[in-house]
């Protein structure tokens, strides 16, 4: 107990404090703009801050780092364009929201579920962590294969009308993450003997072009000359009804427990967790049917999925030295730079410093709930009230500043272009976008992953299948596929008893 | 219309798989047999809806565009964009976007569409090059100032 | 109106830039790594990047382009103009080790070598119950159970684990090499027994020497490396001439103004002395080292040559 007494005395100063402050909203700022990303602004910031005090520089990246990942749903809900990866899943249900008119109502439980998934894992990082961080270690290439065919079975969720042309996008999504150098062969694929393929397709390249044009070109479309004026922006603040919040409930505890999850293992990503949490509160429903269609447990369960993986992913880096991502690698060299070694003993090392930086992963979820609203509805919902013909050339122009500050190649732009432009006409005939983006996160992580698990089990395949964790990870994606057939044919049967 | 699109889509998918599946011919071991494997796939894929769509009946309306000329000039204005901002630099690109899309959309109240290109010019000034001290495309006018004086 | 203002303000800031190499640097320098955020290279380049600034009085914007390890960003930077206002900043992979397995578009002599920063040696670590208890035991068990090893590395035909096939090559030992995406990755894998030996950089696997979970007992430099006692440096083992480093080094594009190199590399030593920087540089297991303009094009080459064989040997 004294210790989080101690840590939360450490961070409530002045400089720690103001940093969280500044650094929550900044990071609403940058979620919000397609394109730009958290990793891009701590890494941008970080350098910055190796002469301040260790804390000060920590709460700067745990105020980007949550911040952001609740800033992505602002977009996602207004405009349908996903501010980051991890909030595709809150486009699903967060702009029909908007579009009955509830836009509000969708940001503010965006903003607590995000809140609730932040704290939730801070709360965990903060307790259970270091203890778990152990048993990731357990998880080899056998095991991280079965959690990419796990991600990639969410799938199901997000096929809409037609599951063949769901599935031929994901499998396409499978072929462009395939570009590029093979890391396990060094051999190139589909590059055209372009060296800025090497590389592959960047996803956040892909991702703005794909989700951001679309709407841009609908409002060209839709040619308003006018803009909303303030009443029929409906925007003010809708309390939430009695219990609502209690219906959420369910919700955010599950959404948690799979961010928390996901986000443990070092390398699974945070863009998964919103995705599996979304296809768990689906599943979970009562009224699956109503999901796509404007359920706020839908926002809520990808908000609160996508916030809960932040702190998580942190216990691996902390407990073990293993950086499990690229903010984590971000937050250990900065630690190094202020002269701590990562690794197990980081915590005695210095527990001043590793508790000040827990608190101010939790404080800085405590502040979305303070901040976030009024920056959602304050600001970014203003800029509709300008004439959507202003917005066009305004969204275009930081779609393109946010893809082209990414790799600095103006080729990246006509990336974008194209992937827009596929994306507008796949969208028209039914295709959904969703699984091609899930493909490209989770194709080379399943490709890589299998093929080292065969070259250290010397190509013999019933490994994947008889260690004890992958066997239990192959049994739960077939249960997880499985399910909503299940559930279905069931809720026929009864159907046709009555 | 639907039926139309569909067979259309089905013939798109089909030959990328192909595309990408004989590509893949050329790669060694593992490497070449995934993506193979995935390029078949996408075939089939595309066939089934292609053919799905020959034998359906129904043919529903579906529209693609819903105001083609409008889509066209966004799409020809970005495209126009892109190809400029490296040319004449990020800021001045980006101003005559912001001050001819709307024009060109059928916006006339051109000190309204002004007031807001700077204003947003401006912002993004602050956050990209002064906060951030992002490099973004020079601007042609400095250099020629720049050479000329 | 305002557009008038924009300009008179555009004439302005130009009819201060007027080039002129005595005052060079007179504008922000881009400085290009050819790897994400958050590595070893990005650290140690954004870490200079500072000192560089304050000696040369502009301030470096720093740009990352990931991929294709390192070729991606070499390819892009390559096409750079050498008026001394495009840096890149590098480990020695992207150009003596990436070209032997890829098909890139540059070369060696692409580039205009500046200086070299720091450098360190990779590492090769067993758990704690490997029947071996020093470097000279550690070859031998390899090299009497050939293909019964999997050794970690940072990725196919990377600098780590060609400098372990060197190794390897010349003692007839068989391993077999599982390539993950970073030292930490590595870590990941070695720690939860999926592979048996930890190949990598040794900052990252240091504290679970401490705890003795890990014994080091090779190292990829021909000296011994007093953070890892227990590790044999090649000289020892009489293999001094097939010593493999990590090392890094600021260059620029191919044809670039010698007098501007010279005041770069110059102030580039400077900085990397600087107390605060080698400090830093200890905290992750490297030396300074500075080679300077065209010693540095040497070095590039030697090592290239001595890759290429290797490689050849491997068949990649």
């Amino acid at each position: 107990m004294d210790f989080y007494v101690s840590a939360l005395a450490n961070v409530l100063t002045f400089g720690p404090l103001a940093a969280m402050i500044g650094a929550t909203l900044l990071g609403v700022f940058i979620g919000a703009l397609p394109g730009l990303n958290p990793v891009m602004a701590i890494a941008l910031l970080l350098p910055l801050t190796y002469s301040m005090e260790p804390l000060v520089a920590l709460a700067m990246v745990a105020g980007i780092y949550n911040g952001s990942m609740y800033g992505g749903a602002i977009p996602a809900i207004l405009l349908r364009i996903p501010g980051t990866p991890a909030s595709i899943a809150t486009t699903f249900d967060g702009f029909p929201m908007a579009d009955k008119g509830e836009a509000a109502k969708a940001l503010k439980i965006a903003c607590w579920s995000s809140a609730v998934g932040g704290i939730a894992s801070a709360i965990a990082l903060m307790t259970v962590g270091p203890l778990l961080a152990r048993v990731t270690l357990f998880f080899g290439p056998a095991e991280y294969f079965w959690i990419a065919i796990f991600g990639m079975a969410s799938v199901g969720v997000m096929v809409g009308s037609d599951p063949i042309k769901g599935i031929m996008a994901a499998v396409l999504g499978l072929l462009i993450g395939t570009m590029g150098i093979d890391s396990l062969s060094g051999q190139a694929r589909y590059t055209f003997e372009q060296t800025w393929l090497l590389g592959g397709l960047d996803l956040i390249v892909v991702l703005v072009g794909l989700y951001a044009l679309p709407p841009v070109l609908q409002l060209a479309e839709k040619c308003d000359l006018k803009g909303l004026s303030a009443a029929q922006l409906k925007l003010t603040d809708v309390p939430f009804k009695r219990g609502e919040i209690r219906g959420l409930f369910p919700t955010w505890l599950r959404s948690s427990g799979i961010g928390i999850s996901v986000g443990i293992l070092p390398g699974a990503g945070g863009n998964i967790a919103a995705f599996l949490s979304y296809n768990a509160a689906k599943n979970a429903s009562k009224e699956p049917d109503s999901f796509g269609k404007g359920n706020p447990q839908g926002v809520a369960a990808a908000e609160c999925g996508n916030n809960a993986d932040n702190a998580a992913s942190m216990i691996p880096a902390l407990s073990l030295g293993i950086p499990g991502n690229v903010v984590a690698a971000l937050v250990l060299s900065a630690l190094t730079i202020h002269g701590l070694q990562p690794g197990p003993q980081l915590f005695h090392q210095n527990p001043g410093l590793v508790g000040g930086f827990m608190m101010e992963m939790l404080i800085t979820s405590l502040l979305i709930f303070l901040l976030g609203g009024a920056v959602a509805t304050r600001v970014f919902a203003q800029f509709q009230r300008l004439p959507g013909v202003l917005l066009v050339p305004s969204i275009l122009i930081l779609m393109c500043v946010g893809v082209y500050v990414i790799n600095g190649r103006p080729v990246d732009l006509w990336v974008m272009l194209a992937a827009g432009v596929a994306g507008y006409f796949l969208e028209k005939v039914n295709v959904p976008l969703a699984p091609i983006i899930l493909g490209m996160i989770l194709g080379p992580m399943a490709e890589q992953s299998v093929r080292r698990a065969l070259l250290i089990s010397r190509g013999d395949a019933t490994e994947l299948l008889t260690r004890p964790i992958s066997a239990t990870l192959a049994i739960a994606t077939l249960l997880m596929i499985t399910w909503p057939i299940v559930k279905a044919m069931r809720s026929r049967r009864a159907a046709a008893r009555t | 219309m639907e039926r139309r699109q569909d067979i259309v889509l089905g013939a798109v998918f089909t030959a990328l798989g192909i595309a990408a599946a004989w590509m893949a011919t050329s790669y060694s071991g593992a490497g070449g047999l995934y993506p193979m494997v995935l390029g078949v796939i996408l075939t089939l894929l595309g066939a089934v809806v292609a053919a799905r769509a020959i034998r359906s009946g129904a043919d529903k309306e579906r529209v693609l565009i819903g105001a083609p000329v409008k889509m066209v000039t966004a799409i020809a204005a970005g495209a126009l964009y892109v190809a400029l901002v490296v040319p004449l630099g990020f800021y001045t690109a980006s101003f005559l976007l912001m001050l001819f899309l709307p024009i060109a959309l059928g916006f006339r109240q051109g000190l309204y569409a002004l007031i807001v290109a700077v204003v947003f010019m401006g912002l993004v000034y602050l956050v990209f090059s002064v906060l951030l001290e992002k490099p973004l495309p020079r601007e042609a006018l400095v250099s020629l100032f720049g050479t000329g004086g | 109106m305002t557009i008038k203002t924009t300009l008179v303000g555009l004439a302005a800031a130009a009819a201060l830039a007027t080039p002129a190499l005595a005052e060079y640097p007179e504008r922000a320098i881009e400085l290009t790594i050819p790897a994400g955020a958050g590595g070893g290279t990005d650290t140690s380049a954004r870490k200079l990047a500072i000192l560089l600034e304050e000696a040369l009085g502009t301030s470096i914007a720093v740009l990352n382009v990931g991929g294709g390890g390192g070729s991606v960003g070499a390819s892009q930077f390559m096409q750079a103009k050498p008026d001394g206002y495009s840096l890149f900043a590098t480990w020695n992979s992207p150009l003596t080790t990436v070209p032997q397995v890829q098909n890139v578009a540059y070369s060696l002599d692409s580039f205009t070598p500046i200086a070299s920063t720091s450098e360190t040696a990779y590492t090769l670590c067993v758990k704690a119950d490997f029947p071996a208890d020093d470097g000279a035991g550690f070859l031998e068990e390899l090299a009497a159970n050939p293909a019964k090893y999997t050794y970690g590395n940072d990725g196919i035909g990377g600098t780590m684990q060609l400098a372990a096939e060197r190794i390897f090559q010349t003692k007839g030992i068989e391993a077999i090499a599982i390539p993950f995406g970073g030292a930490g990755e590595t870590l990941q894998n070695f720690l939860g027994g999926h592979v048996d030996i930890y190949g990598g950089s040794i900052s990252t696997v240091l504290p679970y020497v401490e705890t003795g979970e890990a014994k080091c007992l090779l190292v990829t430099s021909a000296a011994d490396v007093p953070a890892l006692p227990q590790a044999s440096g090649l000289e020892a083992l009489g293999m001094g001439d097939k010593e493999t480093l990590l090392w890094r080094a600021i260059l620029g594009p191919k044809d670039m103004d010698p007098a501007i190199v010279e005041l770069l590399a110059d102030t580039i030593e400077a900085s990397v002395n600087d107390p605060g920087y080698v400090e830093f540089l200890a905290t992750k297991g490297e030396v300074p080292n500075v080679v300077k303009g065209d010693d540095l094009g040497t070095r590039l080459q030697a090592e290239f040559d001595a890759l290429a064989q290797v490689s050849k040997g491997l068949g990649l």
